[in-house]
């Protein structure tokens, strides 16, 4: 689209500190030798991406080129406020915690059905599997960067037709490493038949020290076998100042159901992204997702769901509340094949823009190359109903704690699909102090 | 069985517009260079300001590279191979002593009115019973122009742009270029540096264009590209509907039309545009058809102002075209109804920009795509609401039918709000014709083919309610013919 309004842009190059980190011989590295060379090759050809990419129009990676070289955070200062520890609000949780991308001792006495291989003692066919070339994304200079420099990372098996119960927690404990990145790899693998819920959170426990000077790229691959259930739940709560960009490559076989929610509050610079590849038929996803940018926060989510096989369904929903002058960003695609036929996919992107100075950009999209399908989305960029305001203010409610219940009504349709009472009560509390 | 063998002669059917008039005609050979672009602007006796915007925008347009964002492939152009200039013989003399242009039909060569004739334009038929003004461009220089004198008397300006240069140089130095300028987009700047001729619409202040103002382009010389510049300026109160309709003759090599259309609406003016575009779309395989990558952009200057685009596209075979609204005036309004029909090979890549710069801005978009064959049809539009643009409103609406399982129906919208005062809603759904209603009809006696031209026409009806009524049954049966085939 030819730029009506121009647009500043500025070529975003690798800084130096990155430069160099590629241009020595990686031992950290877990990737494949040629993997990582090529990945290498081209991150150094591509650079960072900048608005002149279409899927980088809306976000600049200017912060991540601006980080300083090593990391500056104070690991002496003591947390201004009470850490949050997740656990409270997950009751029965597997804690597998992760600081700086090195894996920390793993939980002992895990049940049965759950295995957790770090990739540094990971087969080589695991290895290579985590590296596949179908999670490497089409020309994507993060998970490049992520497969020339993955130094930690873990393979998580669930048994075929194991139940796991208790959530599996993930928590990126991201507190005092001497690097400024991190760039982790995940393979998670569910048997045929098997359940599990996966919980991802940034950072949940950590102190409040400022984290301006830190950047995650992480990469997860998550393959589904036949009829396996996921609930892939991805919390980005405190801690204002970190940049975060992830990336999940999701593969549903026959019949597998994944479902993913997630919430970001929190984060300077956050970009998550998600490829859904529905491969089988009788295989669904849903993917909910809220972001609230306040402050100069940038909030970024891409999703693609590609329906290559026949009578699979997918249903999507997205919220962002901006306030300050933060930032929500949401692109999704939808994805049909040709031959993919009874296909019904539903995409949703409801925003709420709170202040002038905030900006709010979506971009739902479908692309369609069969005919028997019911494929819709909606987009809808609004603000806070001024008769609801009144309505509350007439029943003797101030005007800023109607506001702030009406912010939390919006957000509670995502929030309430979580399936924890104790976390959903937590969030409400959080987005209503920030509303 | 026997509607099988219709069904089989309906789609082997060829264009029925495609035949070469067998015209002199004086063509400037193929290349672009600066000498070129001089030598077009002398043949039009252009002054030296306008000479100099070409070539600024040449200049420009060198150091610009195509596009490559849009959903559609095709061979890269080579703009050395097209030829920039084409006129039919008896017209470029008379270009050169004005006074020797035709005064009426019967000056106008006789092959040309037998081509009018095979097309269905019968112009002074159609000027008496329709009212319509029709300035027909062929190729490139315009050949004759009705009911000027009654414009006139009302003060409207409607006359070829070569024309407008030399008898209204003020109005086209302070318009031109001002909505859509010479560096914009790739072609936009081609186009600038190389325009060839086009229509000027000037309404003055108050005035109520008195009839519905026409044009019919047609494309004919091989290998020309086709360079149309378009600009209308409606004044303080003035309101104008300008229709634009086309056809094209049958050819095997793609023929590349930039176009450009500017807008220019100031306080409480109105401004309708609409467009039936029948370009020949190439044959069954995909081989031929005409390139149309065309810029059309109105800007709604001032307040209250209104700005409507009505299209339906069912030619070319590839279409690049987002006519849009810059709604810089106070309660500004921008409309975008459109019906895109692809079929065989065609590529569209089609939609509307709509930016709200003053405050209480309000715009519509309703946008139906209909894809049969193997073509692919896709809407990319841009919503954006800027700081200021205080209660801005937006609503969008994108539906797009399937026929046939070996197309593509794709949705790009882009949705940029940066006030909270704004509210936006967009909505897309993608579809077949649904077997149930295909059967109800059936079985009420309604042959297939009827059954999904009914369903079309239905799905489609928002648009055309919107399109001048002759226009609009044209667009009817041209739904219809594109779709021809299709079903079965």
């Amino acid at each position: 689209m030819s730029a009506a309004l121009p647009r500043a842009i500025e070529p975003v190059e690798l800084p130096e500190w990155l430069r160099a980190a590629l241009s020595q011989p990686v031992t950290a590295s877990l990737a494949p030798t040629g993997v990582q060379t090529l990945a290498c090759e081209q991150i150094l050809s591509w650079g960072l991406p900048t608005a002149r990419d279409e899927e980088w129009r809306w976000t600049n990676l200017r912060p991540i080129a601006r980080l300083s070289a090593t990391s500056t955070i104070d690991n002496t200062a003591s947390p201004k406020t009470p850490a949050t520890d997740l656990t409270a609000f997950v009751p029965n949780a597997w804690v597998i915690r992760c600081n700086g991308g090195q894996l920390q001792p793993l939980p002992q006495n895990l049940p049965a059905g759950i295995t957790i291989t770090p990739l540094t003692e990971a087969s080589e066919a695991d290895c290579a599997a985590a590296f596949a070339p179908r999670a490497q994304g089409r020309n994507d200079a993060l998970v490049a960067l992520n497969t020339a420099l993955a130094g930690d990372g873990f393979v998580l098996d669930i048994a075929a037709h194991a139940d796991i119960q208790a959530p599996i927690l993930i928590d990126w404990h991201d507190t005092p490493h001497e690097a400024n990145h991190s760039h982790t790899r995940l393979l998670i693998r569910l048997g045929a038949h098997s359940k599990a819920t996966l919980i991802e959170a940034t950072p949940s426990s950590c102190s409040n020290t400022p984290l301006s000077t830190y950047w995650r790229n992480a990469v997860s691959v998550i393959e589904q076998g036949a009829n396996s259930q996921l609930n892939h739940i991805n919390l980005g709560l405190g801690d204002y100042q970190r940049l975060l960009t992830d990336r999940s490559f999701v593969h549903l076989e026959r019949d597998a159901r994944y479902r993913s929610i997630h919430i970001q509050l929190g984060g300077q610079l956050t970009r998550h992204e998600i490829d859904v590849n529905i491969s089988a038929p009788g295989a669904h996803c849903d993917l909910l997702g809220l972001m609230m940018p306040r402050g100069k926060q940038v909030m970024d989510t891409h999703t693609r769901i590609t329906h290559g096989a026949p009578h699979t369904t997918s249903n999507e929903h997205y919220l962002i509340i901006a306030d300050d002058a933060g930032r929500g960003i949401f692109k999704g695609r939808i994805l049909v094949a040709q031959d993919a036929q009874k296909i019904e996919a539903y995409q949703n992107s409801r925003n709420l823009l709170l202040s002038n100075t905030a900006e709010i950009d979506t971009k739902p999209e479908l692309e369609i190359y069969a005919d028997d399908v019911k494929c819709s989305h909606g987009a809808t960029i609004g603000r806070l109903d001024d008769e609801a305001i009144y309505y509350l203010q007439s029943r003797g409610i101030s005007a800023a704690n109607a506001r702030k219940l009406l912010v939390t009504g919006f957000a509670q349709e995502i929030i309430d699909a979580l399936p924890y009472p104790e976390l959903i009560a937590h969030l409400s509390e959080l987005i209503g102090a920030g509303a | 069985m026997s509607e099988q063998h219709e069904i089989e002669a309906l789609v082997s059917r060829d264009y029925q517009y495609g035949f070469v008039t067998d015209i002199e005609q004086e063509i400037i050979p193929p290349g672009l260079n600066e000498d070129v672009v001089r030598l077009i602007s002398a043949k039009k006796n252009e002054p030296e300001f306008l000479l100099q915007w070409r070539l600024d925008a040449y200049r420009h347009w060198l150091t610009m590279t195509p596009p490559t964002w849009a959903h559609v492939h095709y061979p890269p152009i080579d703009y050395q191979a097209l030829s920039y200039y084409a006129a039919p013989k008896s017209a470029s003399e008379q270009a050169e002593i004005d006074a020797n242009r035709p005064k009426s039909l019967d000056e106008v060569d006789p092959k040309l009115l037998e081509m009018y004739e095979k097309l269905g334009i019968p112009l002074h038929e159609r000027a008496a019973l329709a009212g319509v003004a029709v300035d027909a461009v062929f190729d490139s220089v315009s050949v004759t122009t009705t009911f000027r004198e009654k414009l006139a008397e009302v003060g409207v300006i409607f006359c070829s742009f070569s024309e407008a240069v030399h008898s209204h140089p003020e109005l086209i130095k302070q318009y031109l270029g001002s909505v859509v300028p010479p560096g914009d987009n790739y072609y936009a700047a081609l186009n600038s540096a190389v325009f060839s001729d086009g229509s000027f619409v000037f309404i003055p202040k108050g005035v109520r264009c008195p009839m519905e103002l026409s044009t019919y382009f047609r494309i004919n010389a091989l290998n020309t590209g086709q360079f149309e510049r378009t600009l209308i300026v409606a004044e303080e109160g003035a309101h104008v509907s300008y229709l634009e309709g086309c056809t094209a003759p049958q050819r095997d090599e793609n023929q590349l039309h930039a176009a450009v259309v500017e807008l220019v609406a100031l306080d409480d003016a109105t401004i309708k545009y609409s467009t039936v575009q029948n370009w020949y779309p190439g044959d069954e395989f995909g081989k031929g058809g005409i390139y149309n990558f065309v810029t059309k952009r109105g800007d709604a200057r001032g307040n209250r102002s209104k700005i409507t685009w009505t299209q339906v596209e069912a030619g070319s075979a590839i279409t690049w075209k987002y006519p849009s609204c810059i709604l810089r005036g106070d309660d500004s309004v921008g409309e975008f109804y459109s019906v895109a029909v692809s079929n065989n090979y065609q590529q569209v890549d089609s939609g509307t920009k709509m930016i709200h710069l003053g405050k209480r801005t309000r715009s519509t978009i309703v946008s139906k795509s209909i894809s049969a064959g193997r073509s692919q049809n896709a809407y990319r539009g841009l919503v954006h609401i800027a700081k200021g643009a205080d209660d801005a409103r937006n609503y969008t609406q994108c539906d797009a039918l399937l026929i046939g399982d070996r197309n593509g129906a794709h949705t790009f919208p882009y949705i940029e709000s940066k006030n909270s005062s704004a509210q936006i809603e967009h909505e897309a759904t993608t579809t077949k014709v649904s077997d149930d209603q295909i059967f109800y009809l059936k079985s009420r006696g309604i042959t297939e083919e009827n059954a999904t031209n009914m369903i079309v026409n239905g799905f489609c009806k928002e648009v055309f309610n919107e399109l001048p009524m002759e226009f609009a049954v044209e667009a009817q049966a041209l739904l219809a013919v594109s779709l021809e085939g299709s079903v079965g």
